[in-house]
């Protein structure tokens, strides 16, 4: 009868069904939930950024070279990590070094905080996909207002595309400090996506083992229809050479290679948590050192990708301002001097301006402040990123496209999906952490701890859905992670090479694949990447330090623009909060396993045999 | 008696001569009561545009004698009662309106401004133009009013996207309750306890009790399926 068992549970394993985890059903699933969620919205809107900043072309150099020394090391050690530990990052912390479980936990608290704010920017997009369902989009005119002599005022002063984000999407008040009410359309739509995410990780990976194939895969399609559809924009061609036009100077910048550095490190999610908690599910024999390059090399060419897509659109917007411009000073020129109307033409306005400034000088003057200069460079340069880039701008480019509603359908769902491939490496990352935890997985069973999870950051992202919610949303997307990531990763770096042992590490991983670790994985692990890694904490700190009290970008109805205002003490105050509290989980729990383990060896000495294995 | 009729014939002639003389000198440009209009048609109508001529303008003042009529609810006004003048060649040109009784008196600009907002339509359809290519000067379109539907269409399409998942998540549940039932009715039937756990370790997929013994890993190597 024993023997019975024991033979059947050992054909379990051997037909991969771990009798104590659950598993990916093939590797590819695993492949593509890292890909789901290390492509998410900062491929589309932080590279091109980074890219028009620091000389286009050239900006490549650095950021490829950061992608070898500390973005692939980094992930293959994460992933090395899940899959022989099988546990989430807490438990799999505390397995290499009792002392050091605090790292899992410190992983835990950033994920916490990235799932509470990085939902909310899913809500907005399901607001604009929403609403991109009419014949004219709603950001393409300014509303007219009540007496219907003109359009509302704010409206006019500012763009109708930004007119729509701040006012109708946010309801944005003045300051940080004016709460107002929560938005319910908004509340809605974050409801709505929380909903998404939980009938996504219900079933736990069988359920998000499913899901990801498409969230990996679609986002693909939008972006190549789009570069078909941008690259056939009048002036997309402009955008794109600006981009690509290299500027070999700005390699001499420092900031060229933190920016590149930080990218990489942020763009694979690294530090999070998310990739050990998806290496946990792996069988223990999967060659994640392939999976780990393909990955990354995946990841970094689809930033280069959407930013060819994105300037090719930033292209187009530019020409086509530009090419407004141009009519309106066309114009007035022909308003102004009673020119017959087929005299100026849009190729011939500055060839005018010039005539007429030396044939009619006075009448010229009385111009004065009116004659615009109208500079396609000027247009190509106002760089954005972030949720200016593809909520204003974007958007702004895509009421001008003929039939506007599919495009804006397309790329909101490209948005969409790209939002919530990573939300689910997010959710995973605390979920799977605290489904390991013994006292909670006695009580509950998974369904019911992702529910509470779902249900924990709805209640607590109701707050971004309020009238001020915008500034706390740049507050926990500029400070919740950072600085706190590169801690983490810095920490996890000196621990498994030097704690834990490089030896010890590359022993493990020749447990799992059969080869050793070659020379270029110990090489980077045990030398480069903490040293890269250490610059780069230190950078951070002095550049905190540098920058005074932080400010941020407060809306102002009366100007139409934003204002750079100084965050209030109790903002301050919480952004130190927000930065300490998942960094001081390191030292915290360290301290405590000391004690404990004090107590333990003081209280219970006659115990020779320890049954609890580390 | 002679002299009386040639008095009257001068009188008559100078009368002819120098009435347009007169409506002329009513309409200046920047007359307190005269309103200048702007055409754009080249902009409006690229390929298709016509040429500004007399009768284009003959057009116009007749456009403008409707407007007054419609307005003022009478048939007393002309073509004759719409004077114009100062035209460019970027076509622009100052008219005034004058009153059909009395030519030398011009009708107010707050009239001529209701007249022209009331017909504006009309006035722009007969030019093939619209509010931006023929322009008042001074007097601002009205813009149209916005449509306001019961249920705004957004909540339509947010009303069907939450239903559908909403439906899936009860369907999930559901199912994996139904599973769970039919796998306990038959481990009850079995009778085997200590399985019946295991399953339902494998079920929620986490660690029950104990420690995951690594021995069995070496057999994964050694026996390949």
């Amino acid at each position: 009868q024993a023997f019975y068992k024991l033979h059947a549970i050992s054909l379990d394993s051997t037909m991969g069904k771990d009798a104590a985890r659950a598993e990916w059903d093939n590797p590819m699933q695993f492949v593509l939930a890292c890909v789901s969620y290390a492509v998410g919205l900062g491929n589309v809107w932080r590279f091109p950024y980074l890219c028009q900043m620091h000389g286009g072309g050239g900006f490549l150099i650095p950021y490829l070279l950061m992608l070898v020394l500390l973005g692939v090391p980094l992930f293959y050690m994460e992933l090395a990590i899940g899959q022989k530990m099988r546990l989430g990052s807490i438990g799999a912390w505390r397995a290499i070094n009792p002392y050091l479980g605090g790292v899992g936990l410190a992983s835990v608290v950033t994920s916490m905080y990235l799932c509470l704010y990085y939902n909310v920017i899913n809500a907005w997009s399901f607001w604009y996909l929403f609403h991109s369902f009419q014949s004219v989009l709603p950001w393409a005119e300014c509303p007219v207002n009540s007496n219907l002599t003109g359009h509302v005022e704010e409206c006019e002063r500012a763009t109708p595309t930004q007119y729509f984000f701040y006012r109708e999407t946010l309801d944005i008040s003045g300051s940080i400090e004016e709460n107002g009410g929560i938005h319910m359309g908004q509340a809605l739509c974050l409801l709505l996506a929380w909903m998404i995410v939980y009938l996504f990780i219900v079933k736990g990976v069988k359920s998000t083992g499913k899901v990801v194939y498409f969230t990996a895969t679609f986002p693909y399609l939008v972006l190549i229809i789009y570069l078909i559809r941008g690259v056939t924009l009048h002036g997309a061609i402009n955008g794109v050479k600006y981009m690509f036009t290299p500027k070999m100077e700005q390699l001499a910048n420092p900031t060229t290679w933190i920016n590149a550095a930080t990218q990489i490190f942020f763009s694979l999610g690294l530090g999070f948590g998310s990739l050990i908690a998806f290496a946990s599910y792996n069988q223990y024999n999967n060659n994640f050192e392939k999976q780990a390059i393909v990955v990354s090399m995946v990841n970094s060419s689809t930033s280069i990708f959407a930013s060819i897509v994105t300037f090719s659109i930033y292209g187009f917007k530019a020409t086509f301002n530009y090419e407004s411009c141009l009519e309106r000073v066309r114009l007035l020129l022909l308003n102004t001097f009673d020119l017959a109307e087929d005299t100026i033409s849009l190729e011939n306005v500055i060839h005018w301006i010039a005539e007429l400034n030396r044939t009619h000088p006075e009448q010229f003057a009385s111009l004065g402040g009116r004659l615009e200069t109208c500079d396609l460079e000027a247009e190509l340069d106002t760089a954005v990123e972030g949720t200016g880039l593809a909520f204003i701008v974007y958007s702004e480019a895509i009421k001008n496209m003929p039939v506007s509603q599919l495009w804006s359908v397309l790329y909101f769902i490209m948005l969409l999906l790209l939002g919530m491939g990573s939300m689910l490496g997010n959710v995973i990352a605390v979920i799977t952490p605290l489904s390991d935890l013994k006292f909670i997985s006695r009580y509950m069973s998974t369904k019911t701890l992702n529910g509470l999870v779902c249900l924990f950051c709805l209640l607590l992202g109701l707050g971004f859905t309020t009238h001020s919610g915008n500034y706390w949303f740049t507050m926990f997307n500029d400070y919740g992670a950072t600085f706190s990531l590169l801690f983490i990763v810095l920490i996890e770096v000196i621990t498994v090479c030097y704690i834990y042992g490089i030896k010890r590490f590359e022993k493990d991983v020749e447990d799992m694949l059969g080869h050793r670790l070659n020379c270029y994985w110990k090489i980077m692990l045990a030398g480069v990447s903490p040293i890269l890694l250490i610059a780069l904490f230190i950078f951070y700190i002095v550049n905190y330090i540098q920058g005074g009290t932080p400010t941020y970008q407060a809306w102002n109805k009366e100007l139409g623009k934003s204002v750079v205002t100084e965050y209030p003490p109790y903002a301050q105050a919480f952004i130190g909060l927000l930065l300490a509290s998942s960094v001081c989980c390191i030292p915290l729990t360290a301290l405590y396993t000391y004690c404990k383990k004090r107590n333990l060896a003081s209280g219970k000495r006659e115990r020779t045999v320890s049954t609890v294995s580390a | 008696m002679r002299c009386l009729r040639m008095l009257v014939r001068i009188l008559v002639l100078l009368y002819l001569a120098g009435a347009p003389a007169l409506a002329q000198t009513l309409c200046q440009p920047n007359a307190s009561n005269g309103y200048r209009v702007r055409i754009s048609i080249k902009t409006a109508l690229g390929n298709q545009a016509y040429e500004w001529n007399e009768n284009e303008m003959f057009l116009f003042r007749a456009t403008m004698a409707f407007a007054m009529r419609r307005y003022y609810k009478t048939e007393t006004y002309n073509v004759d009662n719409i004077i114009v003048c100062n035209q460019t060649r970027r076509v622009s040109f100052w008219f005034v309106v004058i009153s059909p009784e009395n030519p030398t008196m011009l009708i107010p600009k707050a009239d001529v401004e209701k007249a022209v907002s009331m017909s504006r339509h009309r006035i722009n359809n007969a030019f093939l133009l619209t509010d931006r290519t023929l322009e008042f000067l001074g007097i601002y379109p009205t813009l149209a009013e916005p449509v306001n539907p019961d249920t705004p269409p957004w909540l339509i399409v947010f009303g069907v996207v939450i239903g559908a998942v909403f439906a899936g998540i009860i369907a999930l549940l559901v199912s994996s309750l139904l599973q769970k039932r039919r796998k306990e009715k038959g481990m009850m039937e079995d009778g085997q306890d200590e399985e019946d756990r295991q399953m339902k370790g494998v079920e929620n997929g986490i660690n029950l009790d104990g420690i995951y013994n690594r021995g069995f890993t070496d057999d994964d190597r050694f026996t390949k399926l």
